[in-house]
C-alpha cells in the first residue's frame, strides 16, 4: 500500500521519553496557575463577597475537563515528536492531531540553535532549532540528550558547510 | 573616474526637508503663548524689539544646527565602495561595496518633491541591519548617481559573470503596465473590506443623523485604521507604472511621496496572483512577490502590480519568471489565474467539498520542471508561483477532518515575505508523493 504520509513514523529518531516529564512539569505549571485563577470566585464566595454561585464552579470545572483532555493526549504528543537526518535534508515530525512532517534542505539552513530551559537542564535534556531565510521554515527538535543535541549540532553544521547551495 | 573620489555634500536644503517640524514646532510654540494678544499688539513697540530679537535667535539656532547637519553629510564614490558621513555630535560612517549592492531605490517625500529632491536608498546584499541611505540630491544628481553606481556594480559583476548586463538607464525601457487612476480606485472599491467598511460608514451616518450621537466617537478608531489602509493603499497604486529592465523589472508609485524600486528578477522568491470576488467579474488581477532586502520599511509582500488585467500579468510573469518549466506558458498561466485541471494541474477530490465549500473546486497545483504552482482560497482566489530552488522548507500537513477524508496540505515556506506555496486539501497519498518528489527536487543543484 502506497503510504499517505510522506515519511514513516518508524524511521524517525524520537523525542527521549524523559522529554515526557518536562512536558508534565510544565503542563502542571500552566494549568496550575489557570486553575488558580478560576478559583478566585469561589474563594470571593466563600469569604462572603457576594458572587453568583455558577460563578464559582463552572470555570473551575471546565479549566478542570480541558487540562485532564490535554494530559490525556500529553504522552501522545512527546512520542509523535522526531527528527530524520538523511542525505540532503533533515526532517522533523510533530503533532497528533495535527500531524506535521517538515523538510529543509541541509544548504538552506541559516544558522543552528542549543537552548535548554531549567526543567530541561534538570533532566539533561536540550531542544534544538534549525533556522532558514524563511520564516515557516523553522525546524524545532525537542527532548534531545545534551550530548546528542551537541553532536546532532555538530553535524547539521557540517552538513549545512557542504551542501551550501 | 577621478573627480568622484573625494567627499561631496548633499544639498543644502536636505536639513530642513528632514527638519521642517522644527521651525512648524517653534512658531506653533510662539503662537501658543501669544494668543491672547491680537496680531496689531505683538509687532508693536518694545514688543516689537523682543519678538524680533528672539525670532532671530532661534532662526540663528536652528540654521546652526542645520548648517553643522549638512556640513557634516558628506558622500563618497570610489570605485569599489560608497561611503556615507553624518551626524554632528554622534558621527556615524557607513559604507557599502558596489558590487554587493543590488539595487538603489530613488524616494522623494512630499516636500522634497517640491523642492526637487531625492533619497538614495541601497540595497546591499550582505547588510541585513540598517540600511545606507543618502539624502538629499537633487533629482537629476540622484538619478545620475543611480546610473553610474549601477553601471559601475554591473561592470564589476560582469567580470565574474559576464551574463550581467548594465541597467539601461529608464530611457525607452519598454513599459509593462500602467494603472490609470479611474482604474485603481475602482479597484479599491471593489474589495470586500471597502466595502464592508464604506457600508458600515453609511449605516453610522444614518445611525448619527437618527440621533444616536455617541457612535461616532465608539467608531473613530475604526475609521482612523481603515483610513490609514485605504491610504496605503491608495498610495501604492497612485501613478502606478512598471517597466523592464535588464535585470528585471522598475517601479515607481506615490501619491504625497514618489518612490522608484528596481527589482532584480534573480532576487523574486515568490510571486502571488491574487484575484479578489468582484474582481473576478472584470477580470482583474493583483501581483506580489516576496523579494531579499528592498523592502527595508515593512513587512508586506512587495506589489508589482496593483491591479492590472490577464495581459499585464503575463507581460510581469514574463520579466520576472521566464522559465516556467513547462511548454505553452501563456496557456498555463492562464489556467493557473482561473479554474481548471488543463495541462497536468492537480486538483482536491470531492472528499474536499465538505470542508471549503467554496473553494474545493478552485484549489489545485502544478509542479513544473522549475515551479510549483499552487491555487488557493475562497473570496479572494490566489494563485502563487515558487521557485523550487528557492524553496527553505517543504511541510506536509494534516489536520483532524482531513485525516478522515484522506485529505492533506503541503507548504512551501519561502523568503522575504509571507507568500507561500499552498497544496490545500489534495488527496493524501497526492499531497505525500509530492512532498517525497519536491524533497528530491529542491536538493538540486
Amino acid at each position: 500500500m502506497t503510504p499517505t504520509i510522506p515519511w514513516s513514523p518508524n524511521s524517525f529518531t524520537p523525542a527521549d521519553p524523559a522529554y515526557f516529564k518536562v512536558k508534565l512539569t510544565t503542563w502542571a505549571v500552566a494549568w496550575g496557575l489557570v486553575l488558580l485563577a478560576s478559583l478566585v470566585p469561589g474563594v470571593l464566595l466563600a469569604t462572603g463577597v457576594k458572587v453568583a454561585p455558577w460563578l464559582a464552579i463552572i470555570p473551575a470545572a471546565l479549566v478542570l475537563v480541558i487540562a485532564l483532555l490535554v494530559l490525556r493526549i500529553l504522552r501522545r504528543q512527546v512520542q509523535a515528536l522526531g527528527y530524520l537526518e538523511r542525505e540532503e535534508d533533515f526532517v522533523v515530525r510533530s503533532g497528533v492531531m495535527w500531524r506535521k512532517q517538515l523538510v529543509i534542505p541541509y544548504g538552506r539552513m541559516q544558522y543552528v540553535e542549543v537552548n535548554s530551559g531549567p526543567v530541561e537542564r534538570r533532566y539533561g535534556l536540550c531542544q534544538l532549532t534549525l533556522n532558514t531565510a524563511g520564516a515557516g521554515a523553522t525546524a524545532h527538535v525537542y527532548g534531545l540528550p545534551e550530548a546528542q543535541g551537541q553532536a546532532l549540532r555538530e553535524r547539521l553544521v557540517a552538513a549545512g558547510e557542504e551542501k551550501m547551495l | 573616474m577621478s573627480q568622484d573620489e573625494h567627499w561631496q555634500r548633499v544639498h543644502p536644503a536636505s536639513p530642513f526637508v528632514r527638519g521642517w517640524l522644527a521651525i512648524v514646532g517653534l512658531l506653533y510654540i510662539y503662537w501658543q503663548n501669544t494668543d491672547e494678544l491680537s496680531l496689531a499688539e505683538r509687532f508693536a513697540g518694545d514688543r516689537l524689539i523682543w519678538t524680533v530679537a528672539l525670532a532671530g535667535a532661534a532662526l540663528l539656532v536652528v540654521l546652526v544646527f542645520y548648517f553643522l547637519s549638512w556640513y557634516f553629510t558628506r558622500y563618497k564614490l570610489t570605485s569599489s565602495h560608497v561611503y556615507v558621513n553624518s551626524g554632528t555630535i554622534f558621527r556615524s560612517q557607513k559604507q557599502a561595496r558596489i558590487d554587493k549592492v543590488q539595487g538603489i531605490d530613488i524616494a522623494q517625500p512630499l516636500l522634497a518633491r517640491l523642492l526637487g529632491l531625492a533619497e538614495l536608498r541601497f540595497d546591499v546584499a550582505d547588510s541585513s541591519e540598517s540600511l545606507l541611505r543618502l539624502a538629499f540630491l537633487s533629482k537629476a544628481d540622484a538619478h545620475a548617481l543611480r546610473q553610474l553606481i549601477l553601471q559601475r556594480a554591473a561592470g564589476q559583476a560582469a567580470s565574474e559573470q559576464p551574463a550581467t548586463a548594465v541597467e539601461a538607464a529608464g530611457e525607452a525601457a519598454p513599459l509593462m503596465a500602467k494603472v490609470p487612476a479611474t482604474r485603481l480606485l475602482a479597484s479599491l472599491f471593489l474589495q470586500l473590506p471597502v466595502v464592508i467598511g464604506t457600508l458600515a460608514c453609511v449605516a453610522i451616518v444614518i445611525l448619527w443623523l437618527s440621533g444616536v450621537q455617541g457612535i461616532i466617537a465608539a467608531v473613530l478608531p475604526i475609521l482612523l485604521s481603515f483610513g490609514g489602509w485605504f491610504y496605503k493603499q491608495l498610495n501604492q497604486g497612485w501613478n502606478y507604472t512598471a517597466s523592464a529592465s535588464d535585470t528585471g523589472m522598475r517601479i515607481s508609485y506615490g501619491l504625497a511621496d514618489t518612490r522608484q524600486h528596481s527589482i532584480p528578477a534573480g532576487r523574486v522568491q515568490a510571486i502571488s496572483v491574487t484575484a479578489p470576488l468582484l474582481w473576478r467579474l472584470l477580470g482583474w488581477y493583483k501581483v506580489e512577490v516576496n523579494v531579499l532586502g528592498t523592502k527595508s520599511d515593512d513587512l508586506d509582500n512587495l506589489q508589482v502590480l496593483p491591479v492590472g488585467d490577464f495581459e499585464s500579468v503575463a507581460r510581469i510573469m514574463g520579466i520576472l519568471l521566464p522559465d516556467l518549466g513547462i511548454g505553452n506558458q501563456r496557456e498555463v498561466l492562464s489556467t493557473a489565474v482561473s479554474t481548471g485541471y488543463e495541462h497536468g494541474f492537480t486538483g482536491s477530490p470531492s472528499r474536499a467539498r465538505a470542508l471549503s465549500p467554496g473553494a474545493w473546486k478552485h484549489q489545485g497545483f502544478l509542479a513544473t520542471g522549475t515551479t510549483v504552482i499552487s491555487r488557493y482560497g475562497w473570496l479572494a482566489r490566489t494563485a502563487s508561483f515558487v521557485l523550487h530552488a528557492r524553496v527553505q522548507g517543504t511541510e506536509f500537513r494534516q489536520g483532524p477532518w482531513e485525516q478522515k477524508r484522506q485529505l492533506a496540505g503541503v507548504r512551501l515556506y519561502c523568503a522575504g515575505g509571507n507568500i507561500i506555496g499552498y497544496l490545500h486539501q489534495v488527496d493524501a497519498q497526492v499531497a505525500a508523493e509530492f512532498t517525497l518528489a519536491q524533497a528530491a527536487r529542491q536538493v538540486e543543484r
